[in-house]
């Protein structure tokens, strides 16, 4: 029984840690080396590029390459890197704090018609973003928001909220309400109690929150390729902009670019780990 | 005690409330005004047309879009949340056990779902090339069949599906896990006394025990599944027949037809849709919210 | 309320520093020297004209080629290149935006009628014949890149960029004695260029050879924008079908004829030669399959054949589309520079003095000098010295007597997706080629009707 388990771990960690490997050794290749018909994962240096066989010559050319635009491009990756990262800090800062004073207003008091607010708030999570992206864009132009950062950082705002509610809702129902029944007794009001007691417990929460819309913000695809075509382009779109391209799809490129990009990500994966479970089901599942 | 005042309680919740109303709620109901219009992508003038745009999509006659994509969605979403449901369960009953390296294992596990489907599937079209992507390579090698997985047209929602599993198996592995983990340890010994079989302890206690949370994760993965896009547009474009989802439809239609006013008829009908399975979910959220404070 | 304060803070500043980054990366991140000489020498004045056009090599031409505009007028030029299967969907969402991100776009000749009818592109009927003599410009170029509706003079766009799809073929192995020698003896014929189909087909069967992973052939198939009807364009045509009719625009017994079924039958017959993504091949993937060495004949717009000539030198050759029963044609390609009509006067009238410039004799001798500087002006086009000066040039030349079109209405965009998806179809075999193309005939009748140009 044990052998069988420990063979089916080690299947799974295989098949699921191989296309991450297999991104991380075409980073390294030179161009020809990865549309080869013989996969070549064997780094040997100075082997011939483009030859027969399972050696290729590892290079930095994909890297290198990441820093300087191609012709006809204004924005290198970075860049893009830096767009992606400014939407997603800021709509991240904006959702959670925005999110705790919610998810505090619904824990606390008796806010008329909750459960229908909270069913509206988890609703929209529901809604496909290209089911909404077309009265957006009609409100952005208005407003002439579309190719802005302020644009999608708006709008991840927004469309994170769902997930900042529920998840802070969680973690606030857990403080109990003796901490800040102590200190409205002492005389502070509501909201410097919320300041002084909630929030310094609800730490741990609010980075798990922040992770996890970071990361939503981060790997959205749908509204940045539609609202932020020309201007302040983020990563994904980015990445599938390079689709199509006349000189062959730039492979070395985009996994050095992808490497990067996914960095972040395991790292803060590896940050909660702890809380993945909650994170994912919307608070809805502690361990 | 003194009472709170209403402004406090509005301070704390109306901002987050106001912005979901502006781009939640108005964008729905802009679908709909847009939806008995004919407007186009590039233009600013549109004209009222009334129920046209819905007429067209329900007569199936010349239409039969929009009855392919549901049926496509429908589809994709079936097999991938059974294949990742009964996936993700076999891996949690192998990961319940405690063993050197677990939370390293779980933390290598957990990563493809923590990835931007749009980059990844991206990349996953170098590994599914026919010509000389290596998943063929090895397939080959090993002297298995090596299908066209992008080109050919029953294989192309395979490949779509083969990668969503690769990257969602983990999340309902997590969920599983949770659940295998919460069944307390005395059930499990009080069986052993009955010398019940193995079999009937996971029929009877495991199965039973864990289904609530199992049927939760699959609820939460069938709404991400409704959603499918980046995957679709990464490894075969919006406009194939075969793997045309819902959004993807919306997509064409909108982003490539150019026509608002019908995308947004259909948006109408998705929404619906999705404001359904919303209902189901959220019942069955308090439901089970019920029944752990009960138990 | 710090927090909160902070964070807003936080945010509004982080949002003023990214719209700034919008507005100023643009100016700075140019990287050419000559841009660094026009804002130098022209900073006070800090005007660019920004050009949308595809992708692929001519588009580098002629960032290259506006350099030396900029050294002349001081006015910066920055072309902004988007590959080909997303061009038309973000060319045409900036459209509706209240100012176009660009002042010139070099927009595909589809896109004409849309421009026109849609008030997108800025009339041009009245100043284009100031700046270029009419008469010089190739007629089948005037005609589907210029002016909508056809014949009628009316202006929208000025010659850009004309093409025409062709074949490249692997020279040194045609030139090979042995291949010669092995295939006169399977065929009892010359290995030549072939001139027919069928001459095409035996030369595709005999260089395909999976174990040697050698490939006959690479047709434009793709489905995402228009490869896939580019490439079947010919095959309609040749074998007596055609899309419709251009004034009653009826497709019934016309896109669908035997004929039409023939040629669809017959194409789809042909990737039995391909690599195995044979079927869904875009213009960059057609071109990856001839580069990387596996395929003898590649077919391909003509403008992506320097990229071809830089990758593989004498061992590449041209030949013009193959006919079928005496007939010939090929794909028209080529993009017209049309003005924006959402951008201010000031920048419409520094796009026209580019425009003007652009379309000078000198300037177009020039131009065709770039890679894939395929030039609308007829004298040089018909000139030896165009001919001679690459190998791709004289085939290219000889296609633009027999180009035509697909549909330029403005709904082009809907009955081109259905022809690519029902095509798709055919060729992946969830159609019969004859149920795909009534499938296109019932399509297009609908989106004609609907655009009110059929009963």
């Amino acid at each position: 029984m044990k052998v069988l388990r420990t063979l089916v771990i080690a299947l799974f960690l295989v098949v699921g840690c191989l296309p991450l490997i297999w991104l991380g050794i075409t980073a390294f290749k030179h161009h020809p080396d990865t549309i080869t018909s013989s996969a070549k994962f064997l780094p040997v240096p100075g082997a011939p590029i483009a030859g027969d066989g399972i050696a290729f010559s590892p290079t930095l050319e994909g890297f290198e390459h990441l820093a300087e635009p191609h012709p006809g491009v204004e924005f290198s990756f970075l860049d893009h890197l830096l767009n992606s990262i400014i939407i997603g800090v800021a709509s991240t800062l904006a959702s959670v704090a925005l999110g705790t004073s919610c998810a505090y207003g619904f824990s606390r008091f008796r806010i008329p018609g909750a459960k229908d607010w909270l069913f509206f708030v988890l609703s929209t999570r529901f809604m496909p973003p290209l089911a909404v992206v077309a009265p957006v864009l009609i409100m952005y132009r208005a407003l002439d928001l579309p190719n802005t950062h302020l644009g999608l950082i708006v709008l991840y705002t927004a469309f994170n909220l769902s997930l900042s509610v529920w998840l802070m809702k969680g973690f606030i129902d857990e403080i109990p309400r003796a901490y800040e029944e102590s200190a409205l007794v002492d005389g502070y009001s509501r909201a410097s109690a919320f300041f002084r007691i909630i929030l310094p417990h609800a730490r741990t929460g609010m980075a798990v929150t922040a992770v996890f819309c970071l990361i939503s913000a981060w790997n959205e695809f749908g509204f940045a390729m539609t609202l932020n075509n020309a201007g302040a382009v983020t990563v994904p779109v980015y990445f599938a902009g390079l689709q199509g391209n006349t000189n062959g799809v730039p492979w070395p490129q985009i996994a050095a670019g992808a490497l990067i990009f996914v960095i972040p990500i395991v790292v803060f994966t590896v940050l909660v780990r702890d809380h993945l479970l909650r994170g994912v089901t919307f608070g809805t599942i502690k361990q | 005690m003194k009472k709170e005042s209403p402004l406090l309680k509005v301070g704390f919740v109306a901002p987050t409330l106001l912005f979901l109303i502006t781009f939640n709620l108005y964008p729905l109901l802009y679908n709909i005004v847009l939806s008995f219009t004919n407007k186009q992508l590039s233009q600013d003038e549109y004209e009222f047309i009334g129920g046209h745009n819905y007429q067209a999509i329900f007569d199936a006659a010349s239409n039969p879009k929009f009855g392919q994509a549901l049926r496509t969605t429908a589809e994709f979403v079936l097999f991938a949340v059974s294949l990742e449901l009964v996936l993700g369960f076999c891996l949690a009953l192998c990961m319940q056990a405690k063993f050197r390296g677990k939370p390293l294992v779980l933390t290598l596990l957990l990563m493809p779902m923590m990835l931007s489907p749009a980059v990844m599937g991206l990349f996953w079209n170098l590994i599914l090339s026919a010509h000389n992507g290596i998943l063929n390579q090895v397939l080959g090698g090993a002297g298995l069949p090596t299908p066209h997985w992008l080109t050919e047209p029953s294989l192309k929602l395979c490949a779509v599906l083969l990668v969503d599993v690769w990257m969602w198996t983990p999340y309902m592995m997590l969920i599983a896990l949770a659940g295998l983990n919460a069944i307390p340890g005395y059930i499990y010994e009080a069986a052993e006394i009955d010398r019940a079989s193995r079999f009937t302890v996971f029929r009877r206690i495991t199965l039973p025990m864990c289904a609530p949370l199992l049927l939760l994760a699959v609820l939460f993965r069938a709404t991400d599944a409704l959603k499918q896009f980046d995957l679709v547009m990464a490894l075969t474009g919006p406009n194939d027949t075969s793997t045309q989802t819902l959004s993807a439809l919306l997509y064409q239609l909108t982003f490539a037809n150019q026509k608002v006013g019908l995308g947004s008829a259909y948006a109408c009908i998705v929404l619906v849709l999705v404001i359904a399975l919303a209902t189901v979910f959220t019942r069955y959220l308090d439901w089970l919210a019920t029944k752990r404070q009960g138990a | 309320m710090r927090a909160r304060l902070t964070s807003i803070v936080l945010s509004i500043s982080l949002c003023l520093l990214g719209s700034s980054c919008k507005h100023d990366s643009k100016s700075e991140a140019g990287g050419s020297a000559s841009a660094a000489l026009a804002d130098s020498a022209g900073a006070a004045a800090g005007k660019t004209v920004n050009i949308w056009w595809a992708q692929w090599a001519p588009a580098d031409g002629l960032q290259q080629l506006s350099q030396e505009y900029e050294q002349q007028s001081g006015v910066a030029v920055r072309v902004h290149q988007i590959p080909w299967s997303s061009y038309q969907d973000q060319v045409f969402l900036n459209f509706g935006n209240k100012v176009t991100s660009f002042d010139i776009v070099v927009g595909d000749s589809q896109w004409l009628g849309r421009g026109a009818t849609g008030k997108l592109y800025l009339d041009l009927t009245d100043w284009l014949p100031t700046v270029v003599d009419v008469k010089t410009i190739q007629p089948q170029a005037l005609r589907y890149l210029c002016e909508y509706p056809a014949g009628s003079s009316h202006y929208y766009a000025a010659p850009g960029e004309t093409d025409a799809v062709g074949f490249a073929y692997r020279k040194d192995w045609f030139d090979d004695p042995k291949e010669q020698a092995a295939f006169k003896a399977k065929y009892k014929r010359d290995l030549a260029v072939p001139d027919t189909w069928e001459e095409f087909k035996d030369i595709a069967e005999y260089f395909t050879q999976p174990q040697n992973k050698r490939y006959g052939t690479a047709l434009l198939t793709g489905r995402g924008y228009d490869a896939l009807a580019m490439g079947f364009q010919p095959f309609l045509w040749e074998f007596g079908g055609s899309w419709g009719d251009p004034v009653s625009f009826k497709t019934k017994g016309l896109v669908d004829n035997a004929g039409a079924v023939e040629g669809l039958t017959f194409m789809k017959s042909l990737l039995k030669f391909a690599p195995n993504d044979g079927p869904n091949m875009d213009y960059g993937k057609t071109l990856e399959a001839f580069t990387s060495g596996s395929t003898a004949m590649a077919m391909n717009y003509f403008a992506f054949y320097p990229t071809i000539v830089k990758s593989l030198g004498d061992k590449a050759g041209f030949f013009v589309m193959p006919s079928h029963n005496g007939k010939r044609f090929s794909s028209l390609g080529g993009q017209g520079m049309s003005i924006s009509n959402k951008v201010s006067p000031e920048q419409q009238k520094l796009a026209k003095d580019f425009i003007a410039w652009f379309l000078k004799r000198e300037t177009q001798e020039k131009w065709t000098k770039k890679e894939a500087g395929f030039t609308a002006n007829s004298e040089i086009l018909n000139s030896a010295a165009f001919k001679q000066a690459t190998p791709y040039n004289a085939p290219f030349a000889q296609s633009m007597n027999f180009i035509q079109d697909f549909w330029n209405v403005p709904a082009y965009n809907e009955l081109l997706a259905a022809a690519e998806q029902r095509l798709g179809e055919a060729l992946d075999g969830v159609k019969t080629p004859k149920e795909a193309l009534e499938a296109i005939s019932t399509e297009h009748d609908r989106i004609f009707k609907e655009a009110g140009l059929a009963k």
